[in-house]
């Protein structure tokens, strides 16, 4: 178990510091999902945003930049064929994928520790009423989004395709995430609201549910 | 393969287009209307029986995808393939015959309730399915990823579903119906079912004779044998 979590960090560890040193990524990503709030904020008019909307525009953001994320950290592997160095590697291919969701898991969070403070910034949203109960909603899902979607950038980005497929592909078997998620956060932001139990479940049953079939898919899809 | 249909699909299709006309003289002059609704509730003999064929054209999909990342044959992905494009078929008709009647026991065509909401949001998953088809060339890849899309996308289907009913729901949960009621909704399951799975097949036959006319005709060219996917979608 330890040499299996060992082996997933190596991985993560590498694409992180491919990611350091070129500086592709995530400067480029968190610029964009900064333009999309202020596009979004300006088109809804910001004045008098729901804690609904506001998340949901926070939302829009995350998932641009997520699928940028998911598509940056694969086809480095596609250049010079590296893929094919990591597939030879003594690795279970259960381990590339955890170590390919873990890099994901690590740029999307860096992503949204400038984006969810901007949103919350230019919306007024107020979420001193449980901080914790944020951050702990904000993980979860970004978990669950990069458990598909780094399923689905292997399986995508390995052939010549067009671009904008992953993001068809990943939003709508998203929408039950975004759902409870918005849900969740949108009743955060309103005092005196209850805990909603079953979107908590909704959001929970994702994570594990495509945690697992993706791992389990994985090995299937990977080919150089 | 023969070009002409066969005499035991021309009698499946008889045998379909009978039972639908059957059950459309069942609904004009056998079913009583609704109280509350009048006639227009009639489109739910219609609509229901769609939606679990909907059901079972997604689960289709599922099974023929697990079946071609299992076996690696194309047999699948064109059996997976005939099922989404009849899921889509179905779930555009769900969502048709919902937004009529929304329109008549709402007064608009559409509300985000928590199943027209799910009617969409499936519709949406399985049209993707035919749009990510349609935008991988070579077909062994295309087969993976439309493998792995099917199955995600059903896997998804209840978390879909549950995500929906987080919103508020005006729509009939349960249904009362008188026994003649039932009946007609009974016998149009018949034709419904039939004509849903006689459109897979068909469309499943087509892709496998296109299939292999291009494999007849790629061995033309390729004395050897030598086997070229076509572009099937």
């Amino acid at each position: 178990m330890t040499s299996v979590l060992r082996q997933a960090l190596l991985i993560a560890v590498k694409d992180l510091r491919i990611e350091s040193r070129s500086r592709q990524t995530l400067g480029l990503v968190v610029v964009l999902g900064i333009l999309i709030v202020t596009v979004l904020g300006l088109g809804l008019g910001s004045q008098h945003m729901s804690g609904s909307a506001a998340t949901a525009v926070l939302w829009v953001a995350y998932l641009f930049s997520g699928v940028l994320c998911f598509e940056k950290t694969m086809t480095v592997e596609r250049q010079d064929g590296a893929m094919a160095g990591l597939l030879l590697a003594p690795l279970d291919r259960g381990v590339i994928y955890l170590g390919k969701l873990l890099s994901n898991l690590a740029l999307m969070l860096a992503v949204a520790a400038v984006i969810t403070p901007v949103g919350v910034l230019f919306f007024g949203f107020d979420l001193s009423a449980a901080p914790l109960a944020f951050f702990a909603i904000l993980g979860m899902s970004m978990l669950g989004f990069a458990a598909v979607g780094t399923l689905f950038a292997a399986v995508v980005s390995s052939s010549r395709l067009q671009g904008g497929l992953l993001a068809m592909v990943v939003f709508p078997i998203t929408l039950p995430l975004v759902i409870a998620s918005t849900q969740l956060t949108a009743r955060l932001s309103q005092e005196g609201q209850s805990w909603n139990g079953s979107a908590f479940a909704v959001l929970l049953a994702f994570d594990v549910i495509f945690l697992v079939a993706s791992w389990l898919a994985f090995e299937w899809v990977i080919e150089p | 393969m023969s070009k002409q249909p066969t005499l035991l699909v021309r009698a499946y299709w008889a045998a379909a287009v009978l039972a639908l006309a059957a059950a459309i003289a069942v609904v004009l002059f056998y079913t009583p209307d609704e109280v509350t609704m009048g006639p227009v509730q009639k489109i739910f003999y219609l609509h229901l029986p769609m939606a679990i064929n909907t059901f079972f054209a997604c689960l289709l999909v599922f099974v023929a995808s697990i079946g071609y990342l299992w076996q690696r044959s194309l047999w699948w992905d064109d059996l997976a393939a005939a099922g989404a494009k009849v899921a889509v078929l179905l779930s555009s008709g769900v969502l048709a015959t919902g937004m009529i009647w929304a329109r008549s026991a709402w007064g608009q065509w559409w509300t985000w309730s928590p199943r027209l909401t799910f009617s969409l949001m499936l519709w949406l998953l399985y049209v993707v399915y035919l749009v990510v088809r349609t935008s991988v060339e070579s077909g062994q890849r295309r087969a993976v990823v439309s493998a792995v899309y099917g199955i995600t996308a059903f896997l998804d289907v209840p978390l879909v579903w549950l995500s929906a009913r987080l919103m508020e729901d005006i729509h009939p949960s349960s249904v009362t119906l008188s026994g003649q009621m039932r009946v007609t909704l009974t016998l149009w399951f018949l034709p419904v079912t039939l004509m849903a799975a006689g459109l897979v097949l068909a469309r499943f036959n087509l892709t496998r004779r296109i299939r292999e006319r291009g494999l007849t005709m790629e061995r033309r060219f390729h004395p050897t044998g030598m086997q070229v996917s076509q572009g099937v979608a």
